[in-house]
């Protein structure tokens, strides 16, 4: 960017253009620094904010530091401790739990939601998508504080109903390791699917309709035509979706944080309150950069993976 | 499209989507009739939907006795600060990548778009220490920073100005003579306001919603904005479930109202980019 502004050689300033090979090369041969100065601010607070802080990021996670004083340079130990440090581990594969759940369940669960929403002849249409929609205005404290009351052992919402349907209620939902999991994602469920839908809505929405009509002609029954014609036409949007919820639950905080502070006995850990808990609690502020640094890793390494397998991003190109 | 075929299917549809429809908003509306009953009652069994004896105590307790108002206000004016620079940053890059061929785009853009899976934990630590120590903490700030530059909304706008505004459009301010950025200002800008609503709704749901960002940031209590402030009533010792229950009635209120108003323009613009990948 900086070559094209100075422009060095004042006899042959197109290179840098043609280099490029953009697809418009005939719109407008006059060169400009509009667009430059268009996209100029986001790329300031982009290094500054973004680019800074990974760097940051990458230099004290191998130091170790309290938050006061300098730095101390100690190489690659955090990484060392890390690799061995069991909570981290749990942090890991709870946090891929999360993952798995929303790729797995919340994804396919939005898609059927959008697919019934889409059937011709249901009524107020607009109605449903607001209201799948709204949990995702409402703030983590009120989820968190909602849900707490909700799954509580003797007051709680979820074990009323259990009593009155079963005669038996009394479940410790985030008491016990196992359940604690599950209510974490039952609240992501909530939060989360109603989103996805609206995407997979828009989706169901572009396919044209003639690919429909000759579904129907060739005989084909409905999973056949769902699995022929709705879900080929839906790639964009479902790789779109799977990236998105990927990143929204590879960081996952507020719900373990407020609703079982990673407990019990660490079940709920996930990475990013790992980060939180030892730079923010323990004060090993290198230690947490070395953990925001393998989780950057693995976020930023499998989501440029999904993009380049699934294809997406290239609408500018 | 999908057909529902028969008359039984069809109200079998409508019955599956109302369960479900219930299990989503059954903590809510729990929530808000919560909001309306004694203390005592919050936990009552069986949970009865209509608050009886109806209150209005919990709200006027929480107004009168913590500073709510404040919090209020603080998240309030961090959203809209945060909002307004964010949406006019998101404008200016979208059009830069939708309507211009430029050496480096396409690295630009995809630089861009990367910054999307760089999760806020990463830069959580590094930003602390970048702005705490460097004494740009104050909240006024360093709260609305890490909204300003979000990749999703140029993205958004970038989609929706390819979509739907014609080159020929700017040629012809271009050949009156018009200034990029006036053409920008006047002809752009202008195009663009139902995505500008649906970017400006999701970036104010946010700021406004953002929890761990000011949980690391805001240690004087007299800058806590709503979700600190209503943190506090939640883990305090004697744990106010009713005052909590009011205050987060209170506080989602805007957020809703937002969402009502710009409903429509939000949940299409929010799927613009998604459909065509």
């Amino acid at each position: 960017m900086t070559t094209a502004l100075t422009g060095k050689g004042v006899g042959r300033p197109a290179r840098t253009t043609r280099e490029t090979g953009g697809t418009a090369p005939t719109a407008r041969p006059k060169r400009t620094w509009a667009p430059y100065l268009f996209i100029s601010p986001f790329y300031v607070l982009y290094v500054l904010f973004m680019l800074v802080p990974v760097g940051v990021s990458l230099w004290l996670s191998l130091t170790e530091w309290v938050g006061l004083g300098t730095p101390r340079w100690v190489g690659l130990r955090n990484y060392r401790l890390l690799a061995t440090d069991i909570s981290f581990h749990r942090a890991l594969g709870n946090t891929a739990v999360f993952v798995l759940v929303a790729i797995c369940v919340i994804v396919p669960l939005a898609l059927l939601i959008a697919q019934a929403l889409h059937t011709r002849g249901l009524r107020a249409r607009d109605l449903w998508r607001t209201a799948y929609f709204v949990p995702i205005v409402v703030s983590p404290i009120l989820v968190a504080l909602v849900f707490g009351l909700f799954f509580d052992r003797q007051f709680g919402l979820l074990n009323s109903v259990l009593r009155a349907l079963f005669g038996s209620g009394g479940v410790d939902w985030l008491g016990d390791p196992g359940l604690a999991k599950v209510s974490i994602a039952l609240v992501m469920m909530w939060r989360w699917t109603g989103y996805l839908t609206i995407f997979f809505l828009a989706g169901l929405q572009a396919v044209p309709r003639e690919l429909y009509e000759a579904a129907a002609l060739d005989g084909a029954g409905r999973l056949r035509t769902f699995s022929t014609v709705t879900l080929p036409s839906l790639k964009p949007v479902t790789a779109f979706v799977v990236v998105t919820s990927f990143i929204g639950a590879a960081q996952i905080f507020e719900e373990p944080y407020l609703l079982t502070g990673g407990g019990p006995a660490e079940s709920t850990l996930s990475v990013s309150m790992f980060i939180y808990r030892a730079a923010f609690q323990r004060q090993q502020f290198g230690y947490a950069a070395a953990a925001a640094v393998v989780l950057f890793a693995l976020v930023f390494g499998l989501s440029q993976l999904f993009n380049r397998v699934l294809g997406i991003g290239r609408a500018a190109a | 499209m999908n057909t529902a075929g028969t008359r039984s299917g069809r109200v079998l549809l409508h019955i599956t989507l109302s369960l479900l429809l219930l299990a989503f908003l059954t903590p809510l509306l729990w929530a808000l009739s919560g909001s309306f009953k004694p203390r005592g009652d919050i936990f009552g069994y069986p949970p009865d939907l209509f608050p009886d004896p109806f209150t209005l105590d919990n709200y006027r307790t929480l107004l009168a006795e913590q500073p709510f108002v404040r919090w209020f206000l603080m998240s309030t004016v961090v959203a809209v600060v945060a909002t307004v620079v964010s949406v006019f940053v998101c404008a200016l890059a979208g059009y830069g990548f939708a309507k211009f061929r430029f050496a480096g785009r396409t690295l630009l853009f995809n630089v861009m778009f990367s910054s999307l899976s760089i999760p806020f934990a990463v830069i959580l630590v590094p930003l602390f220490v970048m702005l705490v120590k460097t004494g740009l903490g104050s909240p006024w700030f360093a709260l609305i920073v890490p909204w300003v530059a979000p990749a999703f909304g140029i993205f958004m706008m970038q989609q929706y100005i390819v979509q739907s505004i014609p080159d020929s459009v700017l040629e012809a301010a271009r050949i009156d003579g018009a200034s990029e950025f006036g053409i920008f200002r006047r002809i752009v800008l202008p195009l663009l306001r139902p995505s500008l609503g649906a970017l400006a709704v999701w970036q104010f749901l946010q700021s406004y919603n953002s929890f761990l960002w000011p949980l690391v940031l805001v240690t004087d209590s007299s800058q806590y904005t709503l979700p600190l402030g209503l943190q506090t009533l939640f883990v305090s010792e004697n744990r106010q479930y009713d005052l909590v229950l009011a205050g987060a009635v209170l506080a989602v209120l805007p957020a809703v109202a937002l969402f009502v108003v710009l409903r429509k323009q939000l949940l299409e613009g929010l799927s613009t980019g998604a459909v065509k990948g």
